[in-house]
């Protein structure tokens, strides 16, 4: 017995964003109490809202954009050129223990030592502003708050969580290179040039091992969790759910 | 010590009967998760409309900080009669005030006996959450 903690690992690339947003709710509910990391990204790539975000400032770019709501909260992202990820498990998990600055704090502290294999020096942002923060385009990565992570004197990380039922979702973007709706943010890329998701992925995972004493098993959804994903992931792009607000 | 006039939840609710009605709430230890006493980072609180029937332990609503989303679930079972506007509008009460001015909701609860199983007095409270911190 090695007395590491059994987290579970899922890898699903390219999912539909809907499915993306119920598969993650799926992991969130914790039928399997295991705690899980799980990596994604988006085919198409899509926009996601913040749970209490107006529907007006978006709906000009439905036309154009795939759009579904999270059910985590904060600001919009733009699915495009980023490693996704989301951390599920009970709310009195040491990484979740406590107020939620410092579960912020864990998870970030846990990042910044893998962008530091690639020669990024990522820090919260503490006091100051960044550079990357605009006023009132609505998108996650223009608002910064003292816990973000930021690299190059811009936000490079959008993170949300939902707690609920003694769980918590902890939902994180991580942006690789550009994209025309995030003008102005830090891009892993900028110093990394040849980086894809799933190598990041490989040294987050490395420094989740170290960092909290874990082995991860990886392992595909579960039946029930694949049986939530599919019949939940119209209501994630659904009218009703992004006109809500 | 915690108000001794009133049940708490274990997910940190608070019920408090006033007149024929009960007043609910969330506690200092919720708010503090949330906001780690910048009360400037609650942003958004979603109530329920009067009318609507809620049983113990639903969610009644949700709470928005800069950086997480929490639900608010019913100490106990009744209808909603009155939504506190005031606070949705002002969220920094609940920094300041949550145990008066920062009642969430009035119910007409189906019982005026506050003593489920769930619900906790201010003493066994203070022991689940000095439990929960190790």
């Amino acid at each position: 017995m090695s007395g590491r903690e059994a987290w579970r690992l899922l890898v699903t690339w390219a999912g539909e964003p809907g499915w993306n947003m119920a598969l993650d709710e799926a992991l969130h509910a914790g039928a399997d109490s295991r705690p899980v990391l799980r990596f994604y990204t988006w085919k198409p790539h899509a926009l996601s809202l913040g749970y209490f975000q107006r529907w007006q400032q978006f709906a000009p770019l439905a036309s154009e954009q795939v759009l579904v709501r999270r059910f985590s909260g904060g600001g919009a992202i733009h699915h495009q050129d980023e490693l996704t990820f989301s951390i599920a498990a009970a709310e009195t998990h040491a990484l979740f223990r406590g107020e939620v600055r410092n579960s912020y704090e864990r998870v970030h502290g846990l990042l910044a030592r893998a962008f530091a294999t690639l020669g990024v020096r990522a820090e919260l942002r503490g006091r100051d502003g960044l550079a990357s923060d605009r006023a009132a385009t609505g998108m996650c990565f223009h608002q910064s708050t003292p816990l973000d992570l930021a690299w190059d004197g811009r936000k490079g990380v959008g993170s949300a969580q939902r707690r609920s039922a003694s769980r918590v979702l902890h939902h994180g973007s991580i942006k690789l290179g550009a994209s025309a709706l995030e003008e102005g943010v830090a891009v892993l890329r900028a110093h990394a040039p040849a980086l894809e998701p799933a190598e990041l992925a490989r040294r987050i995972q490395a420094e989740f091992e170290d960092g909290l004493g874990c082995t991860f098993s990886r392992e595909e959804p579960s039946a029930s969790e694949r049986e939530l994903a599919a019949r939940r992931a119209g209501f994630y792009r659904s009218d009703p759910f992004l006109r809500r607000r | 010590m915690r108000p001794n006039d009133r049940k708490y939840t274990k997910t940190h609710e608070w019920v408090k009967l006033s007149g024929e009605d009960v007043l609910i709430g969330i506690t200092d230890f919720a708010v503090q998760e949330l906001c780690s006493g910048n009360e400037g980072d609650l942003v958004y609180c979603d109530l329920p409309e009067p009318g609507r029937s809620i049983e113990a332990g639903e969610t009644f609503g949700e709470i928005e900080s800069v950086k997480a989303v929490a639900d608010m679930n019913a100490p106990v079972a009744g209808t909603v009669t009155e939504i506190n506007v005031h606070v949705e509008e002002h969220l920094e009460i609940l920094s300041r005030d949550p145990w008066n001015q920062g009642w969430l909701i009035r119910m007409q609860p189906r019982s005026k006996a506050l003593d489920g199983p769930e619900l906790l007095d201010a003493a066994a409270y203070e022991a689940f959450i000095t439990a929960s911190k190790h």
